[in-house]
């Protein structure tokens, strides 16, 4: 037992610990994108465009209330809205006529539209770097197992992500279009006979997705430089998160978002010069023994 | 198919017009072709140099222009892409019929170009690519370098943290060629400068890494003295922040290029780190001299915003074109390239100079380190050590050798 506790140094535990609160940012955003991939069966490459708008109107939000607490708290609320609206949009113009396209179609589409979402944030925002500022109740660090500093809005990451996960698990378990979009996720021409119209449940789930998605812009938004071409990095690690998981299922986002940002942090202790290639290495070592990912994929 | 030779018609036919209109334009203007980033992230930097050489272009203009001719400049967005920017340097060149090519943010498409232009001798004056093979191993008569680059970066920055009394460095940075060059020019340097300086440890992420705190953590618990740290873009800002979040500025030094510069400091308001080591060349409210106020004075009433290092780069750009046609006498091309070796010019940080053996613009390095201003809304750089251009760039010698072969 002593070994074992010896073995867990101070060092891994605080990478553990700053490890999942990196996870937090990867489940929220990878969820919206599992979400959306499984229930309306479109690989969605402008996922990414949606977080970044969520990070860009937390900065106009926050700027909007003073840029203090207030600011972050409406920044919190509004911007998700805000990216659930865009959504909205894209969703009723656009993607409810391609639901029965092919895969690589829907791929380039949503690709183009990534695209399209980057140059109207340029439109919008302009090409320089925003910044919202940590709300002050959140600022500062505080030290853990032997000094290592660990910042506190890291632990209020840590809370959300919770949150947001037992939320949704109610919404797909415990409410009706949860149980309906599941439904349609397997069958959707049985679910369109039994009298549902799925185009608005798509809608729904869509939209869900991509709040997901601004909710997850909201909250990187603190750490990082709010910035055009933010959306590429995080959308590759995104779809590789799903696909870890298995396609379609909400807690194999959540179990490849751990598996991510844990073999991450807990890399960078092992090999630092080399930390960036531990997560692809698991992608690489979870699809070789299970290609369809760790959990059922609903595809 | 139809629609395609439509298209292809049309364009056609719109160059066709262009050319007829630039022809009677040529016989009584100079033309400058620019080839820049000015889609995605790049923009934050590329848009000053621009608005800082129309700066100027106006007032050459509204002066009599140059040998009574006025300058008249054109632009591409090569979009961040090698193959694009050449396509469209080639463009300039041959359709255009520009008499000199400036640009880009892009090294990969700067030296793609510098190849283009070597063969048309076509003058390029080079505006914030920072590869040090631009004047180095791929240098010629046609190639002006008007920034600074990796190789001097790091020279400059060893010559001030030599003097300072850190021993155990850790070097961390974005794994791309900008980060490694960067950190390379100044672990090399330092080395050399000091040799007592030992390497604890290398830390690289991936460019776009959003969160450093597993990296910062990981980085405090070695014990580091100083960290050189090698980001760039959209990097120097999440590091900082990061920095601030795990109090990362208050425990162990660290220096980054450009940490003290506007485009990084201004975004973060009062949340900046403050202690943060950084060289720059450039900043509006230093050096404090008459001719540095006057431009940036006259950059906030036509953009209404304080010009950044890349508006000095264009200014300084559209000077020297317009002095180097003076000097020569008369448009050509060959005799205007003699006429800028060498020359200098006043500008806001003092007289620069066009050094003959590599067309490097010689330009003052300011170290300084990251404070809280109360005249200003975002951190600023105090402490300020100048060092001079002919101390910290690559002598004649060490440049030509690579260019041997």
């Amino acid at each position: 037992m002593e070994s074992v506790l010896g073995f867990i140094s101070p060092k891994i535990l605080s990478q553990i610990l700053v490890g999942l609160s990196r996870t937090v940012i990867l489940f929220i955003v990878s969820s919206g994108l599992s979400l959306i991939l499984g229930v309306l069966r479109i690989p969605n490459v402008a996922h990414g465009s949606l977080y970044m708008i969520g990070a860009f109107m937390a900065y106009t939000v926050s700027h909007l209330f003073g840029g203090g607490n207030m600011g972050f708290w409406m920044a919190l609320v509004l911007a998700p809205l805000g990216v659930a609206v865009v959504s909205f949009a894209a969703e009723r113009s656009l993607f409810q006529f391609l639901y029965e396209r092919e895969h690589l179609m829907l791929l380039l589409l949503t690709f183009a539209m990534s695209l399209v979402f980057g140059d109207l944030v340029k439109m919008v925002w302009g090409g320089e770097y925003r910044s919202v500022p940590v709300p002050s109740i959140f600022q500062g660090y505080i030290n853990l197992f032997g000094g290592l500093p660990f910042p506190i809005y890291s632990f209020f990451l840590l809370v959300v992500g919770p949150v947001i996960a037992i939320l949704l698990w109610l919404l797909t378990n415990k409410t009706k279009i949860g149980k309906i979009s599941r439904a349609a996720a397997v069958d959707r021409e049985m679910v369109g006979a039994v009298g549902i119209n799925v185009s608005w449940v798509f809608a729904t789930v869509f939209i869900i997705g991509c709040l997901l998605a601004g909710l997850g812009g909201v909250l990187v938004a603190p750490t990082v430089s709010v910035t055009l071409g933010m959306d590429h990095t995080l959308i590759m690690e995104a779809f590789l998160i799903v696909i870890m998981g298995g396609l379609g299922n909400v807690w194999g986002a959540l179990l490849g978002s751990l598996i991510f940002g844990l073999t991450q942090s807990l890399g960078i202790l092992v090999w630092p010069q080399f930390g960036i290639v531990f997560p692809y290495l698991a992608v690489v070592v979870v699809l070789l023994f299970r290609p369809t990912g760790l959990l059922r994929s609903t595809w | 198919m139809k629609r395609y030779s439509f298209l292809a018609l049309a364009s056609v036919l719109l160059l066709s017009v262009l050319c007829v209109y630039s022809v009677s334009q040529a016989a009584n203007t100079i033309k400058v072709g620019i080839v820049d980033t000015y889609t995605g992230p790049a923009t934050t930097f590329t848009n000053d140099v621009l608005d800082g050489f129309k700066l100027a272009v106006q007032k050459i203009n509204a002066s009599g222009g140059i040998l009574g001719r006025k300058i008249e400049y054109t632009t591409r967005d090569e979009k961040f892409k090698p193959d694009i920017g050449l396509a469209m340097a080639k463009e300039l060149v041959l359709k255009e019929k520009v008499d000199i090519l400036m640009g880009t943010i892009n090294s990969a498409t700067t030296l793609a170009i510098s190849d283009f232009v070597r063969k048309e001798k076509i003058p390029f004056f080079v505006t914030f690519a920072k590869s040090d093979k631009i004047v180095a191993e791929k240098g010629h008569r046609y190639i002006f370098n008007m920034n600074e680059n990796t190789e001097m970066a790091g020279r400059a920055a060893a010559i001030a943290l030599a003097k300072k009394p850190y021993v155990k460095y850790w070097i961390a940075g974005d794994d791309y060629e900008y980060g490694h060059a960067i950190a390379e020019g100044v672990w090399d340097n330092l080395k050399k400068l000091k040799p007592s300086v030992q390497k604890v440890g290398e830390t690289w992420w991936k460019v776009g890494e959003a969160d450093f705190t597993p990296y910062i953590t990981q980085i405090l618990a070695a014990k580091p003295d100083f960290i050189i740290v090698a980001t760039g873009g959209s990097g120097m800002v999440n590091f900082q922040k990061a920095a601030k979040a795990t109090g990362l500025s208050q425990k162990v030094p660290f220096y980054q290029h450009t940490a003290t510069e506007l485009s990084v400091l201004a975004p973060q308001g009062q949340n900046a780190p403050e202690g943060v080591y950084g060289t720059a060349n450039y900043f509006f409210y230093y050096p404090d001299t008459a001719q540095n106020k006057a431009f940036v004075a006259d950059f906030k009433k036509a953009y209404n915003r304080n010009p950044r290092i890349g508006a000095l780069y264009g200014y300084m750009t559209a000077q020297f074109i317009a002095e180097g046609y003076k000097k020569a006498g008369k448009i050509d091309k060959e005799k205007f390239v003699t006429a800028l070796e060498g020359m200098s010019l006043d500008s806001p940080v003092g007289k620069l100079e066009i050094r003959k053996c590599d067309h490097q613009l010689l330009l003052p390095m300011y170290f300084g380190v990251t404070k809280k201003d109360a005249k200003y809304e975002f951190l600023t750089a105090s402490g300020i050590e100048t060092i001079q251009g002919k101390d910290y760039v690559p002598s004649c010698e060490e440049v030509l050798k690579h260019r041997k072969k």
